[in-house]
């Protein structure tokens, strides 16, 4: 099953919340989900114990560096997601958990802060891709935007562009709806109205979307 | 909310792909890593021996030879380690005159 890693060494880019969003919205869409909750701060595992957890998400939690390869393998086969969330560090449960991805996300925030420290993501990939000799797809996805992008949001993206990373549109924007996840569990169709609920679903499902696509080999779906 | 599906998603286009997971591969993973600063972070488990549930500390550790010959008369008396230390301190005590 396709493994996707959830990757930043800065704390409070998005990571857990960019993992809930993609996991629902994929099990919404008929696929299995398996989110491993590896970030001590267990902010899956919180979000589980919120509230019902959605039909076909499993989440196992507390998984350590040693365990998450052999963690991830039995979980890996066809017709699958496997989501991995970490914590906002650079460790070897990092770059443990990337050698065993399909496909790297690296959510972060359009600043200077977020873009520098998730450059360290990008270049972990690198290496490992060289080590490992096979090629570990990745791409970034802006969280926190704002309806109107700021000029350091389009500098940084002009930059990450100019440099070849493959950024996934639509960016996650900052939503009510989306940090409420942790307050209520469950999904976006599942929890009371907050803020605008179809503006939120259509950004998330957009998202989710658009990881598929990268999945299947068709980036542009 | 809405239940309609936004997209839907091919289950048999999800596609496992082989990832190198031996210890070789790992091991030259991690050391790519540890130069980009990413180390092991985990607590590690304290090392050493358990203090005694019985006194709640570390016993002082002795020559092998001796330590198996302790082991072996508080086995056959049915009482720890520490029992027989104890007499043996009252003993030195009574010798020593303390």
């Amino acid at each position: 099953m396709p493994v996707i890693v959830i990757a930043s060494p800065k704390g409070g880019a998005g990571k857990s919340t960019t993992a809930v969003l993609l996991g629902t919205e994929l099990a919404h869409a008929g696929a299995p989900v398996t989110m491993l909750d590896c970030d001590p701060n267990r902010s899956l595992t919180l979000w589980s114990q919120r509230g019902t957890v959605p039909a076909g998400i499993e989440v196992l939690s507390g998984v350590t560096e040693a365990e998450i390869v052999r963690t991830i393998k039995p979980l890996d086969q066809d017709g699958q997601v496997v989501i991995v969330d970490l914590e906002g560090v650079a460790s070897r449960l990092v770059s443990r958990a990337i050698s065993q991805a399909d496909l790297v996300i690296t959510p972060m925030r359009a600043t200077t802060l977020d873009a520098t420290i998730g450059a360290r993501a990008l270049a972990l990939i690198a290496e490992e891709e060289e080590t490992l000799d096979r090629r570990i797809p990745h791409a970034v996805v802006f969280t926190m935007t704002k309806g109107v992008r700021s000029k350091q949001h389009v500098g940084i993206e002009h930059s990450l562009r100019r440099q070849g990373v493959d950024l996934i549109e639509p960016a996650l924007m900052e939503r009510v709806a989306f940090s409420a996840l942790f307050e209520f569990g469950g999904d976006l169709r599942s929890m009371p109205p907050q803020g605008n609920m179809e503006a939120a679903i259509g950004n998330a499902a957009g998202f989710a979307q658009a990881v598929y696509g990268r999945l299947v080999g068709e980036p542009g779906r | 909310m809405s239940e309609e599906r936004p997209f839907a998603i091919d289950l048999g286009r999800l596609k496992t792909r082989e990832k190198p997971s031996d210890a070789a591969s790992l091991r030259a993973a991690d050391e790519r890593a540890a130069g980009l600063g990413f180390v092991e972070r985990e607590p590690q488990g304290k090392r050493g021996r358990k203090p005694s549930p019985r006194t709640d500390q570390v016993h002082a550790k002795v020559l092998p030879p001796i330590a198996t010959e302790i082991a072996a008369e508080a086995r056959r008396r049915g009482v720890v380690q520490g029992v027989l230390i104890e007499e043996m301190w009252q003993l030195y005590k009574d010798k020593s005159g303390i």
